[in-house]
């Protein structure tokens, strides 16, 4: 099997990513700690193994990483996250 | 403000993406390989085109299989409805498009991804690219875009190995030729007689005849597995078109 097609979008953890945070986050944005690029998290090339791991998109550099335990999710997270979430309107 | 609109703005914001039960309503033959599941699901909150559900299936042991499915309905269906397409040793999609009842009920998660979608207030012109079933969130949009009575060009480019494996074949004849949406297919295996249509895989030359270039800013999506949407996303930014224009979403062995 060909290296691309074991990878994904950051939109395929939609599901988990709103698991683990609780909210939707494939829209926020990333800047890459290795090479500056700066990608929606919906962007980022997702593989999944044992865990998950996220990477950026233009280098490869990992941006998070999600193991998840029968009673936990372990997260590591890389780089600059900017993330936007709606207030609450009265 | 309007009430639908109020209404819709506060659901949006306060509605839980939980895991919510489906009920099977209705399944619609697609192709050979696949079906549509129209399904009935209290509490849904409404989803954009282009968006997906997270599936969980329970066995009578209590083991879990969880997947991705894009919606295929337009958010202005009543229903929900996800086009199932059967991957050779997937352990989900078997039972989804050959085992499957009216009745049967499984959980839904969603609706998910906030990045591959599209609205008609997004304006446009659509570029879309669809490589096998990668059309399902596609056909959302062009669902929405029909729904909403819009008349913003659409161009939607379909690959498939066959004739008989493309979805929505009729709907999207019916659609083809109206408010601004042209449909054009690329059959990469095998033609019917008398097809003169594209017969290869997505180049650079086909995307240019569809006939949206990069001065007219399209807003272009393009699913379909891993390396097609590889191969046609280089091609498009070979052909001038802003990488950061280029939605793209994948699906693979990994995904089901």
């Amino acid at each position: 099997m060909s290296e691309d097609a074991i990878w994904l979008d950051g939109n395929a953890i939609a599901g988990l990513l709103v698991e683990v945070f609780g909210t939707e986050l494939t829209g926020a944005r990333r800047a890459c700690q290795s090479c500056g690029t700066r990608a929606l998290v919906g962007a980022h090339r997702v593989y999944r193994g044992v865990g998950t791991v996220v990477r950026c998109p233009a280098c490869g550099d990992v941006a998070m990483r999600i193991t998840t335990l029968p009673d936990r999710h372990l997260v590591l997270l890389a780089g600059t996250w900017e993330v936007e979430f709606p207030v609450p309107q009265a | 403000m309007e009430r639908a609109a109020l209404l819709e703005r506060l659901t949006s914001r306060r509605a839980p993406i939980v895991w919510r039960t489906a009920t099977v309503r209705e399944i619609v033959p697609e192709t050979v390989q696949g079906r549509t599941i129209v399904l009935v699901v209290p509490g849904w909150p409404g989803h954009r085109a282009g968006q997906h559900v997270d599936v969980r299936l329970t066995a009578e042991d209590g083991y879990q299989a969880q997947r991705s499915y894009s919606i295929a309905s337009a958010p202005e269906s009543p229903e929900l409805s996800l086009t199932v397409v059967v991957f050779e040793d997937g352990e989900v999609s078997p039972y989804l498009v050959e085992e499957l009842q009216v009745g049967d009920e499984f959980e839904v998660r969603g609706p998910v991804g906030g990045y591959f979608t599209w609205r008609v207030q997004d304006g446009g012109p659509l570029l879309l690219v669809a490589g096998g079933s990668g059309l399902v969130p596609l056909m959302a949009m062009l669902r929405h875009h029909a729904a909403q009575k819009s008349d913003i060009p659409a161009r939607l480019l379909v690959s498939a190995r066959s004739i008989d494996d493309v979805l929505y074949r009729e709907e999207l004849a019916s659609l083809a030729g109206h408010d601004g949406v042209e449909v054009t297919f690329t059959l990469t295996r095998e033609q019917p007689e008398g097809w003169t249509g594209a017969s290869r895989r997505v180049d650079v030359e086909m995307l240019r005849a569809i006939g949206l270039s990069p001065t007219d800013h399209p807003k272009i999506f393009v699913c379909g597995p891993t390396a097609f949407v590889e191969s046609v996303a280089d091609r498009l930014v070979e052909l001038g078109h802003d990488p950061a224009s280029v939605h793209a979403e994948r699906f693979g062995p990994t995904g089901e």
